[in-house]
């Protein structure tokens, strides 16, 4: 009991950590410089975007 | 695409007479009202992006001013890029973009060019970010390619500052994540213990709980709060106790006591010590935001391009060009050239014939100044009458407005940094803190002698002595008055600013562009022998097409009075004097007391007081005067007298002469008055002003720069010069003056949030610390209470969102 619950308690932990890493890489990488774009550019559908610019 | 004929099909624009540029189609024919706008035009129908014209939303039509002619040579541009592979990454501010279809073209267009890997806009600062290779294009191409649409890119160096404030902001989002992530994860087994402690529990179960608490916390502590713990540390080294000191002092105490419980088998308090570092830095968080929205919109206020000077370049062969080039360049002894209209770049002298050049912004005189040849004009005063040669003076970094900034640096330098509310409640209660944890210590070890007990309940004292509401308690409030006054275009550079606004009892002003249209306006006809409407129509035809303030306006009043004034040309301008126009056989002449003197004829009135004239005469007939005044705003009276209902005394700082300065104060029933001072007298009066109340200045010229920076707060208006902007921590981004009051009610208002919240959280604390100091406080109970007070908090914080109109909230403590 004690065991499984230690393994439970661990387990999300490291899914937790995973998160919070992916999070990080992500503003790091700029994802959230611009908040107001996405929502009109999801709208512009003629032109295949280019690699995203980093930061 | 604009329906109306009148339209400009490009910039929306009605097209004024006489410039109607057509562009037959197929189908229709487009209207534009210029070269460049047509320029644009073709430029966008040849990348095929013709969808920008259905797709936009203007709410503004138009182009910025100087637009299609910007231009920038390769060294103006060097300081916006950077290497990044064998790319190159240049960064520009673009001005006049207003709706989603304008990033749309800019990217497209910018994106189709040789060379260019990616061009990408910040739908919230304006910024394009473009990566490009080198080989294929040049950035001055690129940045002309922007500048051809009708949009005004600038080069955006970001320098250490701006660099600096950027990771910080990263920085602080990095460490909130990670504590608010282990936080939750503690919050499980805390709820687990908290229910171990009222149940019962497995005391092997109970253990590993609590180990894990602690690897969880250990973290939170030492990573996500290092910030509290050197902010500590150094307050500590200075003597200054400040409010990271006390947080340091209640979460390592809560820690440190937990450390020892969990070896001893007592209760732990690792989730207080946690929910402390996560709470205070949610707070430190909402201030950030509330700096950068303010700072990335002053940066857009600002024109970040370095000043240029039209340098005059004689070859070998004796002919001569000129080149653009960066004013630092410039030597003492080279020749520029400026244009009307155009800010002279450099102190110079004049090296032909006379000018009159506008000195308002940096002298405070309104109206234009006639100078010689050979006598020295100042480096942003502007050139109004004739394309110039200049010699110039001196070089940049020691002209007049270099040594304004110098001015304004030391200012800056001299002025403390704000002291914030919560920092001067500190001071005194970190030492009232640690005096009770001392004397609860004494009184249980000695008077009790129960050594554990002791120690338990003087540090019980400390962890409840933080609370989270105080980390919350001002920066809520920055973040939501800020918000509001954001939205009423009023911005504050920070939270002290915010807080030494809301302390603000004397508000002094520049006359000229601040309580002044900064432009004259007829007041008077006082026609001699004809109509009123004759004399006006007489005058506007003369002095149609006249960049000189006095004609536009007449020409102003003109078109108001239903008068059609339009420039048949042959007009001559006499600098100093006035303007001359031979019509039907007969010469027209508008000018002032001299030009008629020297025209030999007769003046019947004498001069009244502080107002500017314009006579009239035709032939050697005398038609009469208009009388001119560069008249106060109209919400001037009304701001003034708001000002006065708020308790704040108002002052006039003028380099104007006397007259004016006094017939202005009197007109506005200002309280003090003084005129005829330099940039450095304006700082004197408001530094000597600083002892007795928090003073604020108001101004948007040069000369107000050093004032602006001496002054508690300094406040600037869109539309002044880029020195008081820089200088100021107050801007108001429409140039009315309502919504100054507006800024020092909002202002006042958070201050008085802000104390009702740090009432609140001291409040809670004295009536814990007893409880605390006296054994009796349970930890469930001090963490409901913490969250009760936190929550409290942020609601009171929200009240400020509906300050804007409502003078006055409830004095609710």
């Amino acid at each position: 009991m004690l065991k499984s619950t230690l393994i439970l308690i661990l387990l999300s932990l490291f899914l937790g950590l995973g998160a919070w890493l992916v999070f990080v890489w992500a503003l790091k990488k700029g994802e959230f410089d611009d908040p107001e774009g996405p929502k009109y550019r999801m709208l512009d559908d003629d032109e295949p975007h280019h690699k995203e610019d980093a930061e | 695409m604009p329906d109306a004929a009148s339209l400009c099909s490009h910039c929306d624009l009605p097209i004024p007479q006489g410039v109607l540029i057509e562009h037959p189609q197929p189908d229709r024919t487009l209207s534009f009202c210029c070269r460049g706008c047509l320029g644009a035009y073709l430029i966008i129908r040849g990348a095929g992006l013709e969808a920008f014209y259905r797709k936009r939303s203007w709410e503004q039509p138009g182009t910025p001013a100087g637009a299609f002619e910007a231009s920038a040579g390769a060294e103006s541009l060097e300081g916006c890029l950077s290497a990044e592979g064998t790319l190159t990454r240049m960064v520009l501010i673009v001005e006049g973009i207003r709706c989603a279809s304008c990033v749309w073209l800019i990217e497209n267009l910018v994106r189709k060019m040789a060379g260019v890997a990616s061009a990408r806009v910040n739908f919230a600062t304006h910024r394009l970010r473009i990566l490009f290779d080198g080989a294929h294009t040049t950035p001055s191409a690129l940045f002309e390619s922007v500048a051809r649409l009708g949009y005004l890119p600038r080069p955006y160096t970001s320098d250490q500052q701006r660099q600096s404030a950027e990771s910080e902001r990263r920085g602080l989002l990095i460490r909130f994540s990670a504590a608010a992530f282990l936080s939750l994860q503690l919050m499980g087994y805390s709820w687990a213990l908290y229910a171990g402690y009222f149940q019962g529990m497995d005391p092997q179960v109970r253990l590993l709980l609590q180990w894990l608490a602690a690897l969880v916390a250990t973290p939170v502590i030492f990573y996500a709060g290092a910030p509290f713990l050197k902010g500590a540390f150094r307050s500590l080294r200075l003597g200054a106790p400040n409010m990271d000191l006390l947080i340091a002092l209640g979460v390592l105490s809560a820690f440190g006591y937990s450390l020892f419980a969990l070896s001893s088998g007592g209760e732990v308090y690792f989730d207080s010590a946690a929910m402390i570092v996560t709470l205070i830095l949610l707070g430190r968080l909402f201030e950030t935001m509330a700096r950068a929205r303010a700072s990335s919109a002053v940066d857009r206020l600002l024109r970040l391009r370095p000043p240029f000077a039209r340098r005059i370049e004689t070859a070998a062969d004796g002919s001569r060009r000129t080149m653009e080039v960066p004013s630092a360049r410039v030597a003492p002894g080279d020749l520029i050239a400026v244009q009307p209209g155009e800010t002279i770049p450099l102190d110079a002298t004049l090296e032909d014939r006379e000018t009159e050049v506008d000195e308002s912004l940096v002298s405070g005189e309104s109206l234009p100044v006639l100078k010689q040849r050979g006598q020295e004009v100042l480096a942003g005063t502007m050139n109004l009458s004739y394309a110039i040669e200049l010699r110039v003076l001196r070089d940049s970094s020691r002209s007049y407005l270099s040594r304004m900034a110098a001015l304004v640096e030391e200012a800056q330098a001299r002025r403390a940094p704000i002291q914030k509310q919560a920092d001067r409640l500190c001071a005194l209660f970190v030492p009232a803190v640690l005096c009770l944890s001392l004397a609860t210590w004494l009184y249980w070890a000695l008077a009790a002698s129960d050594a554990s007990a002791a120690w338990l309940n003087a540090i019980s004292v400390l962890v409840v002595a933080c609370p989270c509401a105080l980390g919350l308690a001002t920066p809520t409030a920055i973040l939501v008055a800020s918000g509001a006054a954001a939205r009423a275009g009023i911005l504050f550079r920070g939270g002290d600013i915010l807080e030494a606004a809301g302390r603000v009892r004397h508000v002094c002003f520049d006359k000229t562009g601040t309580l002044t249209e900064g432009a004259p306006r007829v007041v008077e006809l006082a026609p001699e022998g004809i109509g009123p409407l004759e004399l006006l129509t007489t005058a506007g035809r003369i002095e149609a097409g006249s960049s000189h303030p006095l004609a536009k306006a007449i020409c102003c009043r003109a078109a108001e009075d239903g008068i059609e004034v339009s420039s048949q040309g042959g007009q001559r301008t006499l600098p100093g004097l006035g303007v001359e126009l031979v019509l039907e056989g007969s010469v027209h002449r508008a000018g002032n007391r001299r030009m008629m003197e020297s025209a030999g004829i007769e003046l019947p009135t004498a001069s009244i007081g502080t107002l500017s004239e314009v006579h009239v005469a035709k032939d050697n007939r005398y038609l009469g005067c208009i009388f001119l005044e560069d008249s106060p705003r109209p919400e001037a009276g009304a701001v003034l007298d708001e000002l006065r209902r708020l308790g704040i005394r108002t002052g006039l700082l003028t380099g104007d002469r006397r007259g004016v300065a006094r017939s202005v104060a009197e007109k506005l029933g200002l309280d003090e008055c003084s005129w005829e001072l330099t940039p450095e007298q304006k700082a004197l009066r408001i530094r000597g002003l600083k002892p007795q109340a928090a003073v604020m200045m108001v101004g948007d010229g040069i000369n107000d720069a050093p004032a602006l920076a001496e002054a508690s707060v300094g406040c600037a208006m869109a539309g002044g010069t880029d020195i008081a902007l820089e200088s100021s921590d107050l801007v108001l981004t429409r140039p009315d003056l309502a919504r100054l009051p507006l800024a020092i009610r909002i202002a006042r208002s958070c201050l008085r949030i802000v104390r009702q919240n740090l009432f609140w959280a001291f409040s809670y604390n004295l009536v814990a610390m007893p409880l605390a100091a006296t054994g009796h406080l349970a930890p469930i109970h001090s963490a409901i209470a913490m969250v009760a007070s936190s929550i409290l908090v942020l609601c009171n914080s929200l009240r400020l969102k509906s300050i804007p109109g409502g003078t006055s909230c409830s004095n609710r403590p």
